[in-house]
Order: C-alpha cells, then sequence, then structure tokens
C-alpha cells in the first residue's frame, strides 16, 4: 500500500500555495481569512513555518483566484503545487 | 523544495541588510540623545540637535523600513491588518511628532522611533535565524536527496541527473554512495544505512530482490538497482510531505490563540487611541503620545501566533530524524490523557513472520506435510505461507472445492477425502476430535496451532510461531513503567495469547479476535480511558482510525499511511515509545510558550496604557516577547526522547 494510492485521493483537490511576505502571526491570519473568501475554497491551513498555505477546494476554483486573494491580504503567491 | 529554502534565505537575508544599514543611522542618534542627557553637557543646540535626529532617522524609518511602512499602510484600506501596520502607525508619528514640535509643544519623539524601527528590525532578524533553525532536520531530509545516478544504459555506465531517471531503469551503485531513488536490488549484495530516514541505527541487509529506499547510503557492495519510484513517489518525498504536514497542522490549545492574533491588531489599533485620547482629557498631551506609541509598539501578536507552529516545527523535526512522523497535532494534546496501550500482535509486537517450529505426526509425516502444503498453496495468508515453505515442495496435489473461513482454517477435498486445517474452533464445529492430540502443549510454547483432518480424523498438528522483535520486550517494559495498561490483541487462542504476551511481558490479552471486531474491541476499551493503537496501518485501519490516538508500524519500504495520527517509519515497538515522550515533551513546550505569550500581553499592554512603559523599552520587550518564544521552542531539542 502506497501513501500515494489513497490518502491524497481523497483530498484530491488539496493545493499547497508558497506564499512570499508572511513575517508574522498575523499575517498568516491575513492570509486565511482573504483565502477563505474565495467562494470555492473549503478549508484554508497556513503555516507561518512552512510558509505554506494548505487550502481544500473545489476543482474548478482558478489559481488565478488565489493569487488575486493572497495578493489582496498584502503577500505574493510564488507557486502552486 | 529548493524554492522554500530560498526564501528563507532571502528572508534572512534581507533583514541582516535592514539591521546593519539602519543601526549606522541610528547609533548616532543614540549618542547624541544619551550623551546630553548623562553628561549634561550639550553638544548642539535644542532646535539643531532635533533636525539632526529627522534627518538621521528618515532613512531608518522611510527607506531600510519602507516594506514594513508599505504593508503596514496598506491594512488601512484593505482591513488586512499585520504587525506592520501597528510599527507603521508607531513610527510615523513619533517621527512626526519632531516636525510639529516647531508648531505645537510638544516632545519629539523622531529619535525614538528610528530606534523602535531598528529595534524592530533586529528583532526580526534575530527570529527568523531562530526560525530557520528550527526547521534544521526539515532542511536537512528536503536536501538528502540524490542529485545524480549512474545508470547502465546499453551495457555502459552514464551518469544522469537525477531528474532524468526513469522507472525501469537500472542504477548502479557503489560503495559509500547515495542510492539515488526507490527500486529493488536486481544484482549485487551489501547492507545499506538508512538511518537517515528510518532512524534504524544498524545497517540493514540488502540482497537480490530486496527494496531500497532513494538517499540511503551503500555500504560496502556495488547494488545494482531497478528505479521503481521517482520524483513525487519516493518514500524520501512522502516523508517531507508527511512532516510538512505534520508541522501545519493544528493542535486544538492553539485555537484561542488563533482567535485572538486575528483580532489582535484592530483591538490594539483602537485601544491605543483611546490611550493617547484618555491622557489628553487630563491634559498631558507627550505623555498621551508616548503612551500610544508604546501600545502600539508593545503588543505583539507573534509570541502568540508562534507559540504552537514553531514548537511543532522542531518537534516534527526530531521526530523525523527518530523516523517518528506525527500526522495530526491532536494526537499530542490527547497524549497525556491516555490509559490504555493496545499492541496488535502479528507483525507489531511479532515480526509478522511466522515459521513452523514443530509437528506432531500421527501418520507419515511426508504424507502431512504433501497434504497440509497443498491446500494451504491456494490460501494468501502468512502462515500459510510459512507451511509451503517448510514443505518446500515442487509439485502438490489437486484440491477440488477450496474454501476459507475467516478466522478458523481453510477447508477442501484432495482424492476425495474431504481436508480441513484450522484452529479448535473449526473442529468442533465439524464434530471431530481432538482426543488423541495434546493441543496445550503447543499453545503453552506460544504457538499458534493448526489442527489437520481428514475425513473428519485428526492426522496431526503444526505449531507456527512468529519471533518477537529485539525491541518489543524493552519497549513494553518502558510503557508499563509509566503506568500505561498495556494490552496484546490478537486472533490466536487465549492459550496461545497468553504464552506469547507473557513473553514480552503483557498481562491483558484479548484473544480470539477476528481481524474486523478489533476496531470494536478499542470501542468498548474506550469507555474506560483513552486509547493508543499500534498496528501496522494495513489490516488494522480501522482500530487505528477508531483509537484516540492511531500509531501505524512502517514495515520496511512502504509508508503505512491509509490510518493512523502517528506514523513509525522503522517497525521498532521502542519507536512507540519515543512516540509517547516526544509527543508529551512537545505538549509542555506548546503550553509554556502559550502561557509566556499570554502573560505578556496581559501585564505589557496595561502598563503601556498607563504611560509606565517608554516606547523604546516597550520594543525591546516586544521583540524579546516572540525571541524567547522561539527559543524556548528551539530547547525542544535538549529533551531526551
Amino acid at each position: 500500500m502506497q501513501y500515494g494510492d489513497g490518502y491524497w485521493k481523497v483530498n484530491s483537490k488539496m493545493k499547497k500555495l508558497l506564499i512570499e511576505g508572511m513575517h508574522c502571526a498575523s499575517c498568516a491570519s491575513n492570509v486565511e481569512r482573504s483565502l477563505k473568501k474565495v467562494e470555492g475554497v473549503k478549508s484554508v491551513s497556513v503555516s507561518l513555518m512552512t510558509k505554506k498555505a494548505i487550502i481544500d477546494v473545489d476543482t474548478n476554483v482558478k489559481d488565478e483566484d488565489l493569487k488575486k486573494a493572497v495578493s489582496r491580504a498584502g503577500y505574493k503567491l510564488i507557486k502552486i503545487e | 523544495m529548493k524554492e522554500e529554502l530560498n526564501l528563507e534565505e532571502l528572508e534572512i537575508n534581507s533583514w541582516k541588510k535592514k539591521l546593519i544599514l539602519s543601526w549606522i543611522f541610528t547609533i548616532p542618534i543614540v549618542f547624541l540623545m544619551y550623551f546630553s542627557k548623562l553628561t549634561g553637557i550639550m553638544l548642539f543646540e535644542d532646535n539643531t540637535m532635533i533636525i539632526l535626529s529627522l534627518v538621521l532617522a528618515f532613512p531608518v524609518i522611510f527607506i531600510f523600513g519602507f516594506q514594513t511602512i508599505k504593508s503596514g499602510f496598506r491594512g488601512f484600506y484593505t482591513f488586512y491588518f499585520s504587525m506592520d501596520s501597528l510599527i507603521a502607525l508607531g513610527t510615523v508619528i513619533a517621527y512626526l511628532t519632531g516636525i510639529l514640535q516647531f508648531v505645537f509643544i510638544i516632545q519629539d519623539y523622531s529619535g525614538i522611533a528610528a530606534m523602535i524601527m531598528s529595534i524592530f528590525i533586529t528583532g526580526k532578524y534575530i527570529e527568523s535565524v531562530a526560525r530557520g533553525k528550527a526547521g534544521r532536520e526539515i532542511k536537512k531530509l528536503i536536501e538528502l536527496g540524490a542529485k545524480n545516478a549512474r545508470v547502465l544504459s546499453s551495457n555502459k555506465e552514464i551518469e544522469i541527473p537525477i531528474s532524468e531517471v526513469k522507472i525501469g531503469d537500472i542504477l548502479i551503485i557503489k560503495p559509500g554512495e547515495k542510492i539515488p531513488t526507490d527500486g529493488v536490488v536486481v544484482k549485487g549484495e551489501s547492507s545499506v544505512n538508512e538511518s537517515m530516514i528510518t532512524g534504524e541505527s544498524l545497517p540493514v541487509d540488502k540482497k537480490k530482490g530486496s527494496n531500497v529506499i532513494g538517499a540511503t547510503i551503500n555500504q560496502y557492495g556495488i547494488l545494482y538497482v531497478k528505479a521503481t519510484k521517482i520524483g513525487e513517489d519516493t518514500f524520501l518525498a512522502h516523508v517531507i510531505n508527511l512532516v510538512e504536514e505534520a508541522q501545519s497542522s493544528k493542535v486544538p490549545i492553539q485555537k484561542l490563540a488563533d482567535k485572538i492574533t486575528s483580532v489582535f491588531v484592530p483591538v490594539i489599533l483602537i485601544l491605543s487611541v483611546l490611550t493617547f485620547f484618555g491622557w489628553f482629557l487630563f491634559g498631558d498631551i507627550t505623555k498621551g503620545i508616548g503612551a500610544a506609541i508604546s501600545v502600539l509598539v508593545i503588543a505583539c501578536p507573534c509570541a502568540l501566533g508562534l507559540a504552537t507552529p514553531i514548537a511543532l516545527t522542531v518537534s516534527s523535526g526530531i521526530g523525523a530524524k527518530n523516523g517518528i512522523l506525527v500526522r495530526r497535532g491532536e494526537a499530542i494534546q490527547t497524549m497525556k490523557e491516555i490509559k490504555f496501550i493496545v499492541f496488535d500482535k502479528t507483525g507489531t509486537i511479532t515480526k509478522g513472520e511466522p515459521e513452523v517450529r514443530e509437528i506432531y505426526s500421527l501418520i507419515d509425516e511426508k504424507k502431512l506435510m504433501l497434504i497440509t502444503a497443498s491446500l494451504e498453496n491456494l490460501s494468501e495468508h502468512p502462515i500459510a505461507k510459512s507451511i509451503v515453505k517448510k514443505a518446500n515442495l515442487k509439485k502438490y496435489l489437486e484440491v477440488k472445492n477450496f474454501k476459507i473461513n475467516s478466522g478458523k482454517g481453510i477447508e477442501g477435498s484432495i482424492n476425495g477425502k474431504k481436508i480441513l486445517i484450522g484452529n479448535e474452533k473449526l473442529m468442533k464445529e465439524n464434530e471431530i476430535s481432538l482426543k488423541q492430540i495434546k493441543i496445550d502443549d503447543f499453545e503453552k510454547k506460544g504457538y499458534t496451532t493448526l489442527i489437520v483432518s481428514e475425513n473428519k480424523k485428526v492426522i496431526g498438528i503444526m505449531g507456527v510461531a512468529d519471533a518477537i522483535k529485539e525491541d518489543s520486550v524493552r519497549a513494553i517494559k518502558i510503557l508499563n513503567k509509566k503506568g500505561y495498561k498495556t494490552i496484546m490483541i490478537t486472533g490466536d487462542n487465549e492459550r496461545t495469547a497468553r504464552a506469547i504476551a507473557a513473553q514480552v511481558g503483557i498481562t491483558n490479552v484479548i484473544a480470539n479476535v477476528l481481524p474486523e471486531d478489533k476496531s470494536k474491541k478499542v470501542k468498548e476499551l474506550q469507555k474506560k480511558g483513552k486509547v493508543i493503537f499500534v498496528g501496522d496501518g494495513i489490516n488494522d485501519a480501522p482500530a487505528l482510525k477508531n483509537a484516540n490516538v492511531g500509531i501505524a508500524i512502517g514495515t520496511g519500504t512502504d509508508i503505512a499511511i491509509e490510518a493512523g495520527d502517528i506514523i513509525l517509519t522503522n517497525g521498532s515497538l521502542m519507536g512507540v515509545v519515543k512516540a509517547v515522550n516526544l509527543s508529551k515533551a512537545t505538549f509542555s513546550k506548546i503550553k509554556q510558550n502559550l502561557f509566556w505569550a499570554f502573560a505578556y500581553n496581559v501585564v505589557a499592554i496595561p502598563l503601556a496604557v498607563l504611560g509606565v512603559l517608554h516606547p523604546v523599552v516597550a520594543e525591546i520587550a516586544m521583540a524579546s516577547s516572540s525571541i524567547t518564544v522561539v527559543t524556548n521552542a528551539n530547547l525542544l531539542r535538549r529533551k531526551k526522547i
């Protein structure tokens, strides 16, 4: 049995966003608040430590919208995994 | 993953640059301010002093602090406030007093503004370095992957970048070299050091057919390995993913702190305005400005927000080094309430490689083996495999009407005779007399006993045993000593189970449990207290999920991932001891951090409101509060797990 076989399939809409510019705890909560406002985003978990937001989204949500949400809060989305 | 490392380096370097530049301008200000105060000698006239300070402070706040000022004021029209908003407002107001004092009678705070900004930058620099240190082990993991691979291509060895390796490529690994990616040995023999990934300190022997893990080190022989997994599918990539997940997972105790953090900045802004007006009503504008600035710069959401994540980061790093991956943060909090630890027997306490130890035959032993192996050859059960292995036959008898009775045994007919192989239950159900054999003797030795019958008559019994893992006894002894109630759960019957349990030092046994009933037993126990279930993650997934904390034990090269709050990458039960210790140590660090962060804000903010704290002192206190939290988390490393 493999990690890849089961776990990720269940969360197939999971995305990891690498974000630049977060340097304090309220930054992380800003990013979280802004991403949650995007329609289709179900859950958001932002880590200041990994500089990443792990989100659960509907597949029809555009990356562009995520990018906008991050920059609305004042930060930069560098990469989506 | 490389980008993340660069991002962090960029952050540290940019703070460092700002730090040096801002102090070059701030130190003269400090000198000017305190020289006259300490010596009573005036170097310059008052107005010249203020102009000098305004000139020197300008670059510190508006050039080196530009990022902070920009992002801070941005918050006022987007309503996404961060702590930059507090610092930006605090420093700009302080700076403006230097200009306004030419018109109104207020004290000049422009020098203070520069000091606040410089201290803020210094604090952020120290914090970013300490944060980098917290993620040290994870960084090592990310950098662990091989860069190149030596591939056999039309009988020639060529070296290619790891990204070009394809599944099925034959890789050549010389002694001392890193195995480029996950694969299976096709030629050669060696031992491999896997400690960097599984935490297992002893080298693992590899021969043809063995699985190897990418990024581990080949010790002495040349290995030819066929690549089976590449890129994001490798064991290492999965470990990194899991560690990352662990770092950002939420621990329930953090919830309150997160809630406070999210409304913190706006609340402080309002409080600062109220502070100013409060003092203004008493007629002391200068004091009012000072106190309002103090409130702005002393309030720090960082310590609160960092308390848990920073501890998790350090902890997940230590865990990864020891082969422990904590996937869900709740497990860390639940750990201190655990009462029962339930161990699955096969593959958890034991090695999961049963072998035939003793045979008692009522007919010719060769014939017994032939009949038994012919039937067992059709089953996939580990015990069946051990019998087939023991018989070591090339040809088997033809079996008709083969059937598996889950949890009891198997049946089928050979040459028209009905053969039943299984446990006592199966024999009793078929009304087969067991008088001629001594099952007790076998069971007392801890053997799983298989009874073989032909046309309702017993023809022999076989004792199968599964060797106990080297560390099991030690691990269980430690856990017992810690006061946990250890329990073994198994499908074996009571006598066999008790014999094995006694060998490892477990007194509580739940025997005769069908695989699908394990989770039910866990639920029953939960009525009496919180339960850890330790199992192999494949067969035990429901029990692992139902338990308060599920610890899945890895089996060699695969990460048993389906269930399990905690995953142990190597099979040793000492991992359970370490996981318990690490979780408890981490949780107590989190509690300490939260306590300090709360206490700091609860004490410091009122003092600032009352005007007791000078803005510079306030800023130093603020910077140290987040540094304290980060440093305290780093101390977790000292804990022996």
